[in-house]
């Protein structure tokens, strides 16, 4: 072999070295950079799916560019020739000279020079420093791949096509379990489509829709749903089975010889019309049966509405002898309309309804659902009343204008803010100014006065006349004025109920039952009167001591009434210790109440086996997922947040993808929401 | 009765049973007074089981039914929840206490018992004979027939039935809902000191009621 064909070949070894170490370079780059990657999620540092590709890209690209650019003598025979001159300094460029074809008459001259040249030497030795170092990082890479955990992505080679959820029995390529094809077939009622699944973890469907389940493979297949077998039937290397989808959720298990694949059944209820009144909005009494009540309402349903009336029962009577009678108003067919919007008038003549009587209206709607309903929805119910005898023989109505004064604007606290101002106000005013507005707050002072008066002589049986002898300032001479004494209204107590000449009773002192009944307001009035003659004097800072109290008395008096707006029931105080007979009865001690476990304890159950699957991830993904399956089905029906979000992970995880992001949020679901404690911050900055 | 919130803490603080006689929307909830102090008047008389010496008065639909284990709703009317009271009821059962109806009217073709006996289904769930062994029948005094019958069963009011077995909805194997059709509210309501012209407490039954709720 001549000196150019030796330098030629020489040049294409190289040539190949340069290549192989790019590659190199360029593998073993992106796989550390992989694991980089891998160790900071396991650090909690996670890099989306895209973002962990590209980043191994680049990354593996540009190292191979530097190794490229870096990569030593290029291809050419000159500078392979130059490189071996390099490498033998002893041949002063005969070589260069030998293999340039512009001096190809010397070489015979040089051969003898160039003999002793250690051509596999050379290329060895240059193969071996260039592919050195790549091939070291790249175990390195490897090994720091090996070690660092893989996160919470399911390897999906490890596992044949589609086969999901798939324990430590994972189904082989060719096990009938390895590929499936759901059917599901909608009720008919519901006019929706059948559609088809490949492959599916789970199978979502309106209840009793009929699911078909098929596959293909040797072997025999079994199904079971809770507890319960489902019938496979064969046909060749086919199979099949048919179930109507459950009311709960549930998990189909199939297995094959010792495969086994869990498929989620997800029940979606047929909810029930949603039936709301736009008329009438509110209960009614009515003063005669007499007339015409329209009624509106708006009924709404998710698959189409079957029917829809208004229901009446009219209740009569009253104590042990009441009668009922019912009956439906504006029945339609709405021939699976969602939304209808039925109206009626209800006719009170035709009920012939009596003084007392009740009608209650309500709007029923019910669905096309022929299957598990039909769903019946109901609205609210209104109360039509019919006013009794004499119902209204106690009603004051107000015929009149306002009356001039609006005394419902006047309060005592007003009178004394009022007053309290004046005397801020009183040492820059003339007095002459001072005095008119003292006396004009005393005006209304008074007229409070009067209406308060008026309350303690109404409770007496008196007239508002009597009290109105009392008043100073009203314009009126009807004998001495001033104030209230027990001994006064005893003396009304007792002409008021005919009782003759009146006593002093079994009370203390002048507490006589009247004193008693009144004493807040009688306080009231009595203070009243002091801060309104102080007033008349134009001498607002003494009236506001009794001003003060005379508004102490009034909220007295207003905490000491109680209202029953249905009826004061008869207020039985149980003599307890009499009952027990001076409490000698002992007839045994009844233990207290066992405290129930707290209602969130499902929660917190789901929150543990979520736990134990995430634990398991790791060493044995399949069995995970399969945990997280039928979690699912049980959060499914009670927590329908949580099942969407462990449906999310299980998808994530049977495509070999990253669910972190899912599992992290199924994991806040089920431990539910942070406990916080008002008013504190949410972080100190003062340390752990 | 006494509806003041502050009595009512005060007694759940100091470990007492209170009578709730349930306030609902509709009907006529207050249509039987003497019943709450009647029956803490038998539970005085036979238990040492601490008893406030009058009862309160619950909104179906407030937060203050939680307080009370036991909670008693009666009325002739016809009985419409509202969504509110609805939702709060089936809380109220969920959690450990037992809501007890009767229907006044002893009449199961009455409106009363049609209309609450759908709506407990719709809040709660369907009701069901109580088998007449069960054992709020032995809970203090052992009643080997089940439900003592009332005197206003047959009175020429009502149905004119002598209902053999109460029903109710069992939540997590304890009763969440008792419904009757006896009557009790007309059996039981007459005032305490009454109860000395009977030769039987015809009351004794409530004693039962109330040691259920308080221990199952």
């Amino acid at each position: 072999m001549t000196a150019r064909e030796q330098v030629a070949r020489l040049a294409r070894v190289l040539a190949a070295v340069r290549a192989t170490r790019t590659g190199l370079w360029a593998l073993a780059a992106g796989m550390l950079a992989f694991a980089v990657l891998r160790l900071l999620a396991a650090f909690g540092v996670v890099v989306p799916r895209p973002g962990m590709v590209a980043a191994v890209l680049v990354t593996a690209v540009a190292a191979g560019a530097v190794a490229y650019w870096r990569g030593g003598a290029a291809a050419s025979p000159t500078r392979a020739a130059l490189w071996v001159e390099e490498q033998v300094p002893g041949l002063d460029y005969a070589l260069v000279t030998a293999a340039d074809p512009r001096f190809a008459a010397t070489a015979p001259f040089l051969a003898p020079r160039l003999r002793d040249i250690p051509w596999e030497r050379l290329s060895r030795a240059a193969a071996v420093r260039a592919l050195a170092p790549p091939l070291v990082v790249l175990l390195a890479a490897s090994a720091l791949l090996l070690v660092t955990p893989r996160g919470h992505t399911a390897a999906p080679a490890a596992r044949a096509p589609g086969a999901g959820g798939s324990t430590a029995t994972t189904p082989p390529a060719a096990s009938p379990l390895a590929r499936l094809r759901a059917t599901v077939q909608p009720p008919a009622y519901t006019g929706l489509p059948a559609t088809t699944l490949d492959d599916p973890a789970s199978v979502a469907a309106v209840v009793a829709s009929r699911v078909e389940l098929r596959g293909a493979g040797e072997g025999s297949v079994a199904a079971e749903l809770g507890g319960r077998a489902v019938a496979v039937t064969r046909d060749g290397r086919a199979w099949r089975l048919s179930l109507a989808m459950p009311h709960a959720p549930g998990a189909l298990r199939l297995t094959s010889g010792g495969a086994e694949r869990l498929v989620v059944l997800e029940p979606r209820a047929d909810s029930a019309p949603v039936v709301t009144l736009a008329r009438t909005v509110v209960d009614t009494v009515v003063r005669a049966p007499t007339g015409g009540i329209p009624l509106a309402g708006e009924a709404t349903d998710d698959f189409g509405l079957a029917s829809a009336a208004w229901e009446w029962i009219a209740s009569s009577g009253e104590g042990e002898n009441f009668t009922f009678r019912s009956g439906t108003l504006g029945g339609a067919a709405l021939d699976g309309r969602r939304r209808a919007e039925p109206r009626a008038t209800l006719s009170l003549d035709a009920l012939e309804l009596k003084p007392g009587d009740f009608v209650h209206v309500r709007l029923v709607a019910r669905d096309r659902n022929t299957v598990s309903g039909p769903g019946v929805g109901v609205s609210e119910t209104r109360t039509i009343r019919v006013a009794r005898v004499g119902e209204y023989d106690s009603l004051a109505v107000e015929g009149a204008p306002p009356p001039e004064v609006d005394k419902s604007a006047l309060s005592q606290r007003m009178l004394l803010l009022l007053t309290e101002r004046l005397e801020e106000r009183r040492p820059r005013l003339a007095r002459a100014t001072v005095v008119s507005e003292s006396q004009a707050i005393a005006r209304d002072q008074t007229a409070l006065r009067k209406r308060v008066g008026e309350l303690i002589y109404t409770r007496l049986g008196e007239g508002v006349d009597g009290e109105h002898s009392h008043f100073a300032g009203d314009g009126h001479e009807h004998g001495v004025e001033g104030k209230l004494d027990p001994a006064d209204l005893l003396a009304q107590a007792s002409k008021a109920t005919g009782g003759g000449e009146p006593t002093m009773l079994d009370f203390e002192g002048d507490e006589t039952p009247v004193v008693a009944v009144n004493q807040p307001l009688l306080e009231a009035y009595n203070h009243m009167w002091d801060a309104s003659r102080e007033l008349e004097v134009g001498a607002p800072g003494r009236a506001i001591a009794p001003m003060r109290r005379a508004l102490v008395a009034l909220q007295k008096a207003r905490e000491a009434e109680r209202i029953y707006l249905r009826g004061r029931p008869p207020a039985v105080v149980v003599d307890v210790a009499r009952a027990r007979l001076q409490g000698k009865d002992s007839a045994g001690v009844v233990s207290g109440r066992t405290p129930r476990e707290d209602i969130d304890a499902a929660a917190a159950a789901r929150a543990r086996r979520l736990d134990r699957a995430l634990l398991l991830l790791d060493a044995q993904p399949a069995a995970a997922v399969d945990s997280l399956l039928l979690l699912r089905v049980d959060a499914l029906a009670e927590a329908p947040a949580l099942a969407g979000a462990l449906g999310d992970a299980i998808e994530r995880l049977r495509g070999g993808r990253d669910a972190t992001d899912a599992l992290r949020r199924a994991r806040r679901l089920a431990d539910g929401e942070p406990h916080t404690a008002p008013g504190l911050p949410a972080w100190s900055g003062g340390g752990w | 009765m006494v509806t003041g919130e502050r009595a009512a803490a005060e007694a759940a603080r100091r470990g007492e049973f209170t009578f709730c006689t349930v306030q609902y929307e509709s009907g006529d909830w207050d249509s039987a007074p003497l019943v709450a102090p009647n029956i803490i008047d038998t539970i005085a008389r036979y238990t040492a089981i601490p008893v406030t010496p009058t009862g309160v008065i619950a909104p179906l639909g407030g937060d203050a039914l939680h307080r009370y284990p036991l909670a008693y709703l009666t009325g002739h009317l016809p009985v419409r929840f509202t969504e509110a009271e609805r939702r709060n009821l089936k809380r109220y059962v969920e959690r450990g206490g037992l809501l007890f109806v009767d229907d006044h009217n002893h009449d199961v073709d009455g409106m009363f018992h049609k209309t609450a006996t759908e709506e407990l289904t719709r809040a709660v769930g369907p009701l069901a004979d109580l088998p007449n062994d069960h054992e709020l029948y032995r809970a203090f005094f052992t009643f080997a027939d089940g439900p003592p019958t009332t005197a206003h069963e047959m009175n020429g009011w009502g149905d004119n039935l002598v209902h053999e077995h109460l029903q109710a909805t069992l939540v997590d194997g304890r009763i969440g809902v008792l419904y009757s059709s006896k009557d009790y509210s007309s059996e039981w309501n007459y005032h305490p000191d009454s109860k000395r012209f009977l030769s039987v407490d015809n009351t004794r039954f409530a004693v039962n009621l109330v040691v259920y709720a308080l221990t199952r």
